[in-house]
């Protein structure tokens, strides 16, 4: 199955988000690679994902998983060679599985040689790739992203005796895009991956690149400018390849992202999240449905990707104060669940494994508006180790089967990148590949056929979306539309029964076919339409008028 | 609607849409949009403030327009659509908000009769219900109410008010220290437009076979406390600040008030006697804030003019209150109302008896229970002048300890009314 020409791919997408190093290992180093990744490439197609979203794997020092890069147009030795990398890229083209890698422009590694340059000497051409200053109190009062482990965005180099700038780890300096050569060298870093073929590149920390001095120095002018000139040399050169961005902003903040379809092609929705989960737990639609009331229309040719889970922690930094301790009152009590502002967590721990739940955030995933992500391992409700330190709690390695080191790596145990999942409720044993694969019911398999279904039509990727407010608040009901195709969403977001009714008097004589088994309901008439649904349940209706 | 059942189809059907809550305040009004509209708010800021996590409902029990407040109303429910925002503080729930329409203004009893059904269907963990005719309950106020019920340590929760010192007369004299005496429980407003009370306490009374009665139908309050307290539920009291009725609803004549407070406690002491007749208990109730709060701003009660409508009633009346009254305590009543006003005083036991001896005749019903109530109002006069006279220049520190004096004496005599109570009496017609 080769890949369709279609420069919107990225609106119908199902995206599937790895690191290669936790996937598989093909040389029993213990460390997954593009090799092992490769050989699994058909169990990402029999999910039904159409585009695989890598996380960083350039070479670096490894100390923020991989967004500390050192080479940008290398492949970390670990995961394999360059050449591995375009033989991975070909057999997902071949498969109609489309590739964004990830690209961090607002910083390097301070092991990257452009760095290295740069400290060494005042003078150095390099010198001011970066953000330097001989004192430490410059644009102050701007926040500090990674609480937990930052006092200052300014740091002290010892080597050129002068404090650099940096929004995240401080040995992370942000470089100077006030400097042309900046964004030269990384536009040619950009066009090094265009050119090996991939479809996407997803820019991390977006809003950071420019600093200025009064401001936040977050969504400045200036940065807009930078990505406004990133897209119009993409576009002209590399038609049908996509930016995607990520902005941790408010829905308002992240809408300029866009611009008028000339900036980002997609950015994530991060407020809806949080969101999500919390309508679960308060069984009420009324966080999701404030957060989408503030979420602006974007051009047509753009899109949100709206996710779970991801490799980070489930951030909260777009929730009020009270939002967010309500969040870690009901989804991390143990304060070790806790990171910066967010929850270290995978999904299926988070809801307390229980599969109802599960399937209707799920459900909601696929048919809110936007690009679904879906993080590795929870397709088969992979559980996460929260002792493991930073977010690695997340990223253990993939469950394959109940054999050595979870079918991941042939390794010895002690070997592993990170310990796998070994409890008796999350454990490989339990949790794997292969015994979903052979269990009629299981998660996976559920979650193929949900993708399947969601493959099947345009109307959640393209379709309008109009809100039905039942006076039921424990029900969202939505109607998708997109040209002749209408489908009516019904979720039940609490853990008891209930009955809603909805106007539909303007689909009056549409029959409703329900998606997942093709049944026939009762054709709408002139009266409420009254549905009843089980905890936790979800309908979603193809409505026909026959 | 189906049948045999208060409940409309449309109340129902809101409810079945709310679902479980944990919190439920309920308001009754005719019409009065803008009073309603005061009170939605101060519930709502409420919630937001106080209640920020927990699921809620405001369920309006309305007798319809009656006031020519049609379009207000009208306003009311189109603001109710959204929810009050307040910076940086909001209720993480839909703030739900159920209407129940009567087509005439229900009575209190009707309305809070409601109120219960919702909060019983809907599960309500605490509850509360606002008057309309208080124009300045403070969302504080409303959490007040509903704190010690939803933190699960009382079941029913009465008001406190900051009062002028000759406010609330009725009750300090007479309703309190006569309820406490008889009842064993010392609630200062028994007779309030706002209260708390747990959904238990809700269902109990709910399942009473009582919502046809008329005392029930007028003031529902006393008997929703009595019950808490003969049932054994357990009782506080909440400071809610100064007590400010708005225009509409208030300025009820003495006689009025009587027929609904003291004929309506004398009710309920009929309705428990077999529970308070055995209770020899006298116990102090928790209180959530200051016990009391006297304001003595000066006043311009017309003194002269109650003595006046004591002595002459205590004559015209006097066939009515010898059927009533013991003899000799009609003959001190007859006695006192011939002295002069300078050197007239009430005397609390010879009051307390006097009140005692109208709870067993109309337990007796030795005449119309009504015109027996309405007796009451020359008497009530003469005390209260006694009493205005006795606290001119009383300090809220000495009313108190004449209050609590008032209240013991109620105690000791509670054997007279027991015996009273008891006695055979032979009805006259």
């Amino acid at each position: 199955m080769a890949l369709q020409k279609d420069n919107l791919w990225y609106k119908d997408a199902v995206i599937y988000q790895l690191h290669v190093r936790t996937f598989c290992d093909s040389n029993a180093d213990g460390i997954g690679d593009f090799a092992g990744l490769t050989q699994r490439l058909d169990y990402l197609r029999e999910l039904g994902i159409t585009a695989i979203w890598l996380l960083p794997f350039y070479p670096s020092p490894l100390r923020d998983d991989g967004y500390d890069i050192s080479d940008y147009t290398a492949v970390h030795p670990s995961y394999g060679s360059l050449e591995d990398f375009k033989t991975f890229l070909t057999a997902a083209h071949t498969r109609g599985i489309r590739i964004i890698i990830d690209m961090v422009l607002n910083h390097t590694s301070d092991q990257h040689p452009w760095f290295q340059e740069a400290r060494s000497s005042r003078e150095n051409p390099k010198r001011h790739w970066y953000v330097w200053s001989d004192t430490d109190t410059g644009y102050q009062g701007v926040r500090i992203i990674f609480l937990d482990t930052e006092t200052s965005n300014w740091a002290w180099d010892n080597i050129s005796k002068s404090y650099y700038w940096h929004r995240f780890f401080s040995h992370q300096p942000d470089l100077n895009f006030d400097n042309p050569g900046v964004l030269e060298a990384l536009w040619e870093v950009m066009e090094f991956w265009l050119n090996l073929g991939v479809d996407g590149l997803r820019l991390d920390a977006v809003p950071y690149l420019v600093e200025r001095e009064g401001t936040s120095c977050e969504n400045l002018p200036e940065t807009h400018a930078i990505i406004h000139d990133l897209r119009k040399r993409l576009d002209l050169l590399y038609p049908g390849r996509m930016l995607l961005a990520e902005a941790n902003q408010s829905p308002a903040d992240v809408r300029a992202y866009f611009g008028n379809g000339d900036e980002f092609h997609a950015a994530f929705h991060f407020p809806l999240m949080p969101r999500m989960f919390m309508a679960v737990k308060l069984e009420d639609r009324k966080p999701i449905m404030e957060v989408l009331e503030q979420t602006p229309e974007i051009p047509d040719t753009c899109q949100w990707c709206i996710f779970l889970r991801n490799h980070d922690e489930l951030t909260l930094e777009m929730v009020t104060d009270i939002e967010r301790s309500y969040m870690y009152d009901e989804y991390a009590m143990d304060k070790t669940m806790r990171i910066n502002r967010g929850i270290r967590r995978r999904l299926a721990p988070m809801m307390g494994n229980d599969r109802r739940q599960i399937e209707l955030l799920n459900g909601l995933l696929m048919s809110m508006p936007g690009t679904p992500i879906v993080y590795y391992g929870d397709e088969i409700g992979m559980g996460d180790n929260i002792y493991l330190g930073d977010r690695n709690g997340v990223r253990t390695p993939m469950q394959w089967n109940g054999g050595t080191n979870a079918g991941f790596s042939m390794a010895d145990p002690e070997r592993l990148y990170s310990p796998v999942i070994s409890n008796a409720v999350y454990g490989y044993q339990a949790i794997n590949v292969d015994s979903q694969r052979r269990s009629e019911h299981s998660l996976l398999r559920w979650m193929k056929s949900l993708i399947q279904v969601r493959n099947a039509s345009q109307v959640f990727s393209r379709g309008s979306i109009h809100f039905l407010n039942p006076s039921n608040h424990r029900a969202l009901a939505y109607m998708r539309q997109f040209g002749e195709e209408t489908v009516l969403v019904v979720n039940n977001l609490s853990s008891s029964a209930q009955a809603v009714e909805l106007d539909v008097q303007r689909y009056r004589g549409y029959i409703p076919i329900e998606m997942f088994g093709r049944n026939l309901f009762p054709r709408f008439g002139e009266r409420p339409y009254l549905l009843t649904l089980g905890p936790y349940q979800f309908y979603w209706f193809r409505l026909r008028r026959i | 609607m189906a049948e045999d059942t208060f409940l409309a189809d449309d109340l129902l059907r809101q409810l079945m849409s709310v679902g479980e809550v944990d919190l439920l305040v309920g308001i009754s009004s005719h019409g009065n949009a803008i009073a309603v509209s005061q009170a939605v708010h101060a519930i709502e800021q409420s919630f937001q403030q106080e209640f920020i996590r927990q699921r809620v409902v405001i369920v309006h029990v309305d007798g319809g327009d009656n006031d020519g407040d049609g379009a207000a109303a009208a306003g009311l429910s189109a603001l109710a659509e959204k929810d009050v925002r307040l910076p940086g503080r909001a209720s993480l729930r839909t703030v739900h908000r159920v209407k129940a329409d009567f087509s005439s203004p229900p009575s209190p009893g009707i309305a809070l009769h409601t109120i219960l059904a919702a909060a019983d269907l809907l599960r309500a963990r605490a509850c509360a219900v606002i008057s309309t005719a208080t124009s300045n309950l403070t969302p504080g106020g409303i959490a007040n109410l509903l704190r010690p019920v939803y933190q699960g340590k009382f079941d029913f929760v009465a008001p406190l008010y900051t009062r002028h010192k000759y406010q609330g007369l009725l009750a300090r004299n007479l309703l309190y220290p006569m309820s406490r005496a008889v009842f064993g429980c010392g609630i200062r407003e028994l007779y309030s437009d706002e209260w708390g009370f747990s959904g238990r306490l809700a269902a109990l009374c709910l399942n009473q076979n009582v919502w046809h009665e008329e005392a029930i139908r007028a003031r529902p309050e006393a008997w929703m406390a009595i019950s808490a307290i003969s049932s054994e539920f357990r009782c506080c009291q909440a400071f809610l600040g100064q007590k400010s009725q708005s225009t509409k609803g208030s300025g009820t004549d003495i006689v009025e008030a009587l027929r609904q407070t003291v004929g309506n406690l004398f009710w309920c002491l009929e309705c428990r006697q077999s529970w308070w007749l055995d209770c020899d208990k006298s116990e102090p109730v928790p209180t959530i804030g200051p016990d009391h709060e006297l304001t003595s701003e000066p006043s311009d009660l017309n003194r002269h003019r109650i003595f006046e409508m004591f002595r002459s009633g205590v004559t015209e009346l006097e066939p009515i209150l010898s059927s009533i009254l013991d003899p000799e305590t009609h003959a001190e009543i007859k006695s006192i109302a011939s002295l002069e006003e300078q050197t007239f005083r009430f005397r609390s036991d010879l009051w307390v008896r006097t009140l005692y001896d109208f709870a067993a005749s109309y337990h007796h019903a030795v005449i119309n229970r009504d015109h027996l109530v309405q007796a009451l109002a020359p008497l009530y006069r003469g005390m209260t002048y006694s009493f205005l006279v006795a606290h001119s220049d009383s300090s809220p520190d000495e009313m108190e300890a004449e209050s609590e004096m008032l209240c013991v004496e109620f105690e000791r005599q509670k054997p007279y009314l027991r015996e009273r109570w008891k006695a055979n009496v032979e009805v006259k017609s």
